[in-house]
């Protein structure tokens, strides 16, 4: 046997899926960008653009921390896995406290954003891990 | 006596107890996934990333619901 690793099957649809997922976001802020200048203006837009961005990155970082820990043992992936999700959640609640009072956010543009491009990338993951063919046994040495 | 001094004296903000409740689902939901990933993973090594994804969807799934509930603290404390 090699020494080389074979990638496990998780990686090309790990992949896809920040792929989509940031393309999903930046439709959200042009599209929501666009619909926020007109309603609120030039704030509202730069705020759904800011939401768009948090989405894209704070579920990015689930896939990227699992295509990170894949290359690690079992023990070594879980607490790489389960720190990322932690500190994501801990600096989203740092700016999001940080961001709320600024006065060139509007919180309501920016919240809305984040929530329909959190809910938009759940539908994204689901669509690409059930169009990506997946092999049933894949990964020989575990 | 008032009903009211009766009671003991809560200080703070109530949004608090409002994430802590809110923290709650998305700890226990993640806990399972992994749990049941770790388990599924130890049973039959050789399906590990097909394994991997389905435990990426059922973060996520999770994961939304603690930002949505943060996300609505925001959203309605103006």
């Amino acid at each position: 046997m090699s020494n080389s690793q074979p990638q496990p099957s998780s990686v090309p649809i790990l992949k896809r899926t920040l792929v989509f997922g940031f393309l999903y976001a930046a439709a959200i802020a042009v599209i929501g960008g666009g619909v926020a200048w007109l309603s609120v203006g030039a704030i509202g837009a730069l705020s759904v653009v800011i939401g768009a961005v948090m989405a894209a990155v704070f579920l990015g970082i689930t896939a990227l921390s699992i295509l990170i820990a894949i290359k690690y043992d079992i023990v070594a992936f879980f607490a790489i896995v389960l720190g990322a999700w932690l500190l994501k959640f801990v600096v989203f609640l740092i700016l999001a406290v940080a961001l709320r009072d600024q006065p060139w956010i509007n919180t309501t543009s920016l919240f809305l954003a984040l929530i329909a491009g959190v809910i938009g990338s759940l539908v994204v993951d689901v669509v690409v891990v059930m169009k990506t063919r997946m092999p049933y046994i894949s990964d020989p040495n575990g | 006596m008032d009903a009211t001094s009766v009671l003991a004296e809560i200080n703070g903000n109530i949004a608090t107890v409002g994430y802590g409740l809110a923290a709650i689902g998305p700890a226990i939901g993640v806990g399972i996934v992994v749990g049941k990933t770790i388990e599924s993973v130890a049973r039959q090594p050789e399906l590990a990333g097909r394994l991997q994804v389905l435990m990426y969807l059922g973060i996520a799934f999770t994961e939304a619901l603690a930002f949505i509930g943060i996300a609505t603290y925001f959203i309605f404390t103006k």
